[in-house]
């Protein structure tokens, strides 16, 4: 099943949720929203539910607007953050609930729910409480009991973010294994821009209610169309600068006094953004001497923060440089977004 | 990084808005809460404005006279009465009564009660500070029992109480039938010392939960940190304890204080027209029929009860409200004798014989005829024949445990359609709330009035006089009186159910009222249950209402046939059938107690 939104809009009394969302949602696609806290991640997956109504603009399943649907007629399975297993229910009951309302057409309810806690390595905890459950086996379960009812589309509203790092990776291998073996419609919402790059077919960057950029996520990362892009995914020096053109193959950046040639054609104000792992002390082009101001051990290298003449500048570098080094970057490393 | 606390923020925010919209459009909440607000304007708002207007008109034209007439009337006010009457002769009335070497200054109705309410509020204070101290300060078996115990009083049906103070302290009683051995005899019976003794046993429990709760908030590093900067023990009780435990303590002495204000039953039962208060004036003429001077009363003590109330919920606010994280180690009660658990070994003694004597007094009473063990006052219960003051026994066992069921049957829907509906946020919400809650600070007195005026007499609407029967508007006025405490029990419940919870089952396939049923409602089962056996007994217990609206042995309920037995002097020394209904109240009220205990509900109001 694909997913439109058409100009959603959300309000909040005086406060705006959305203002004019636009997405599209392939088949069978895993798709990312991301965004800082209150960007209306959230509020989207809800409209997409039917646990919120839009103000304005249309959501459609397959093409077909949904908007006054209510959200037990839509064929939707939903991960909440905080699980919300019914805690009355054994762990059985609880993947067994959607159920009652959608029977299995080939198979007794009993077997269908053996299935889905074998797809979620839960076999044999049927009869548990979710109260004597894991952290992790709650969001497994909460996982078989959106499935179970085989819905067309899968949301899950930050499934991970409750659960500590080591589990976090170990289920985000899970859940994108589960995705792709049942090839369900998923909409994937966070707000942990690593997450989001590493599980999704293709993504969708959320500010302050609007969506700023779409794509596969080596594409949104490499070439952010935003400031806001830039700066989110990944970490970024963002330079603002003048570009004053005149090259034959690209533009000059004037960045204070420092002049760096970048790739494209570019006239006027200008942000110079240039990943931390762009940054070289044997670079041979846009060379700039700057001071170690700190320095942090990461394991497979060091973080490296620099003062350039009172601006910030990150590196990702294999040693740990002292006192004042130059530094360079390729011309082809610089994303330029006009201001 | 993303701030935590800001996605948790908004998602709270989140989460109530739809939580509200989407509970309440379950079950067809909003339908039901219509209702509920139909029968509260039927059987509260309606009938009580009819009394309270009657304050505000004279010959059906708006009018002050009639709260004037009251405000200025020596009866009422005593001194006061005079200067508000006359205020330029107020500077030659005070240089006569300084003449005169101050002799003692009238009062008034409104003086005399204040004075029994501070008599009560005193030895509420006297025996239940001590009791706070002792269960704030050690451990020992059976702690949590007390604790838990210390509601039970509050819930006893008043009447109930005043029979267990006449067969404990009365002419006849156990303490008579204990000195009469000796040679002495003590006659305390319907006089001023057994009603503030029976105030005390009724608020001193109040006094000690709001202190040993306000204590249990105080964290003993704040102790242990004004010891290490060099206050001696006392010293840091002084400044870290009391400062924290001294607005609760406010709170209660100020809500003891309204009680007693308005305390009905007890006065009536124990003091009788001899010891009146403002509220059994209030009953006495209202049974004379006349309303407007009634309702004035009630109006003015409305007045000086809401402002009390006010202050109460004002001060109540000021105290801790933080859970402490270790809260000070208690000491344990039993142990080589000092002087601290001899005095609280001493304590427990009078606690002992001021709450179980009465009780226990009571069950003997009611087990005893003649000095010998007999079944005989149980049987009279069983019996047709007519007791004393047209009360047939039977009828009222029969007619309190039936106008129960109905109270709880109408009390239980309007409770949880409320609790659906005030759930959210919100300023209407928080109105709505209020105006539903309203009953619960209304004397039953009126309340009963009203509705006897407005209901029972009939109102005549359309051509058409509409009038309901007396027991009707008994359960009506229990139900009114019952089904806060219905909302009280279920609202925190609810509270609890997270939003998310009743999102997963809509998207799970079921519907607003499936979800309802399927979530929400198992989840504050327990509440509802205990909500439900509360109105039960708050209807079992219920007088002031119910006093006004029986107009005849028919329609009797136990505690109203207890005071027909305990005003009837011709019962003479046999309180034994008083005792046994008495005891059947208190076993009724027992065990409502140990279902809402058992499914940890609030008793508090």
């Amino acid at each position: 099943m694909s997913l439109e939104l058409a100009g959603v809009e959300r309000a909040y009394g005086d406060a705006t949720a959305l203002r004019g969302v636009d997405l599209t949602v392939r088949d069978g696609e895993f798709f990312t929203l991301v965004g800082p806290s209150g960007c209306g991640k959230t509020t989207t997956l809800r409209c997409i539910a039917g646990l919120e109504t839009p103000d304005a603009g249309a959501v459609r399943f397959d093409g077909t607007d949904v908007s006054g649907v209510p959200p037990e007629e839509r064929d939707v399975g939903v991960v909440f953050q905080h699980y919300a297993l019914f805690p009355m229910m054994t762990v059985r009951e609880n993947v067994a609930y959607g159920l009652r309302f959608d029977p299995p057409a080939e198979k007794s309810v009993e077997d269908r729910v053996t299935e889905l806690l074998a797809l979620v390595d839960l076999e044999g905890m049927g009869g548990r409480d979710p109260d004597a459950l894991s952290g992790g086996q709650r969001q497994r379960v909460a996982l078989a009991r959106a499935l179970a009812p085989a819905p067309d589309v899968l949301l899950l509203d930050e499934p991970l973010s409750a659960l500590d790092a080591r589990l976090r990776d170990e289920l985000r291998l899970e859940l994108t294994r589960v995705q792709r073996e049942l090839g369900v419609t998923t909409v994937y919402v966070t707000h942990d821009q690593s997450e989001a790059l590493a599980v999704s077919d293709r993504l969708a960057v959320l500010n302050d209610g609007r969506v700023e950029q779409v794509g596969e996520p080596e594409a949104v990362y490499e070439t952010p169309e935003t400031r806001f892009v830039a700066a989110f995914l990944g970490e970024n020096n963002c330079l603002d600068g003048r570009a004053v053109g005149g090259e034959t193959k690209g533009s000059t950046v004037r960045v204070g006094d420092a002049s760096f040639a970048v790739t494209g054609d570019h006239r006027g104000a200008v942000t110079c953004c240039v990943r931390p792992e762009s940054m070289d002390v044997n670079a041979t082009h846009n060379r700039f001497e700057a001071r170690v101001a700190d320095v942090e051990f990461l394991g497979d290298g060091y973080r490296v923060h620099f003062d350039w003449n009172g601006r910030s500048i990150v590196a990702r570098l294999d040693d740990a440089p002292t006192g004042r080094v130059t530094l360079g970057f390729d011309p082809d490393e610089a994303v330029v977004l006009e201001r | 990084m993303v701030p935590t606390d800001r996605t948790a923020l908004s998602r709270r925010l989140d989460g109530a808005r739809t939580h509200a919209a989407g509970v309440a459009d379950a079950i067809g909440a909003r339908g039901a809460f219509l209702a509920t607000c139909c029968v509260l304007l039927v059987v509260f708002y309606y009938p009580v404005g009819t009394v309270l207007v009657a304050a505000f008109t004279r010959g059906g034209d708006p009018s002050l006279a009639p709260l004037w007439a009251t405000l200025t009337d020596p009866f009422y006010f005593g001194a006061l009465a005079g200067a508000l009457a006359d205020p330029a002769s107020v500077p030659g009335a005070i240089a006569e009564w300084a003449e005169a070497g101050f002799p003692a200054v009238r009062t008034g109705l409104f003086g005399f009660t204040a004075f029994l309410a501070l008599l009560g509020t005193a030895g509420a204070v006297a025996v239940g500070l001590p009791g706070a101290y002792v269960l704030a300060r050690y451990e020992f078996p059976g702690r949590e029992t007390v604790r838990s115990l210390t509601v039970v009083p509050f819930v006893l049906p008043a009447i109930m109480v005043a029979v267990g103070f006449t067969t404990m302290f009365g002419t006849n009683g156990a303490l008579n039938d204990v000195l009469s051995l000796v040679g002495l005899s003590v006659d305390v019976a319907f006089g001023l010392p057994i009603v503030v003794a029976a105030l005390t046993f009724y608020n001193a429990p109040l006094v000690t939960r709001f202190v040993v709760a306000a204590t249990e908030t105080v964290d003993v590093r704040a102790v242990e940190t004004a010891r290490t900067l060099g206050a001696p023990r006392w010293r840091a009780v002084v400044d870290v304890v009391v400062p924290q435990v001294l607005p609760s303590f406010l709170a209660g002495v100020l809500i003891v204080f309204v009680f007693d204000f308005m305390a009905f039953p007890i006065v009536l039962a124990l003091g009788g027209l001899r010891l009146a208060t403002v509220e059994v004036w209030i009953y006495s003429l209202a049974s004379d029929l006349r309303i407007p001077e009634a309702a004035s009363l009630a109006v003015l003590e409305a007045a000086i009860t809401l402002a009390l109330t006010y202050v109460y919920l004002r001060v109540e606010r000021r105290g801790g409200r933080d859970t402490a994280t270790a809260s000070v180690p208690r000491v344990p009660l039993l142990g080589p004798p000092s002087a601290g658990r001899l005095l609280a070994l001493a304590y427990a003694c009078i606690a002992l014989v001021l709450y179980v004597g009465p009780l226990a007094s009571m069950v003997a009473e009611s087990l005893t005829r003649g000095g010998s063990l007999s079944a005989a006052n149980y049987a009279f219960l069983l019996a047709q024949q007519l007791g004393s003051g047209g009360a047939r026994p039977t009828v009222a066992v029969s007619n309190s445990l039936l106008f129960a069921v109905g109270a709880v049957a109408l009390a239980v829907p309007m409770g949880v359609s409320v609790a659906v509906v005030t759930g959210g946020e919100g300023r209407l919400r928080r109105l709505s709330g209020a105006l539903l809650m309203a009953p619960l600070a209304v004397s039953g007195v009126v309340t009963g009035i009203g509705l006897l005026r407005g209901l029972v007499f009939g109102v005549d609407l359309f051509g058409y006089h509409l009038a309901v029967t007396g027991p009707v508007a008994i359960v009506a006025a229990h139900a009114v009186g019952g089904y806060p405490f219905v909302v009280r029990n279920v609202a925190p419940l609810l509270a609890r159910v997270e939003d998310d919870l009743v999102a997963a089952a809509r998207t799970l396939g079921a519907g607003p009222t499936r979800a309802f049923r399927d979530v929400t409602l198992p989840l504050v089962a327990p509440g509802v249950v205990a909500g439900a056996a509360f109105a039960f007994a708050i209807s079992v217990g219920e007088f002031n209402a119910t006093i006004v609206l029986a107009r005849d042995g028919a329609s009797y309920t136990m505690p109203i046939a207890l005071e027909r037995y305990l005003s009837n002097p011709s019962v003479g020394p046999y309180l034994g059938p008083a005792a046994a209904m008495g005891t059947v109240l208190l076993v009724v009220t027992a065990a409502s107690f140990v279902v809402v205990e058992r499914l940890g509900g609030r008793w508090e109001r």
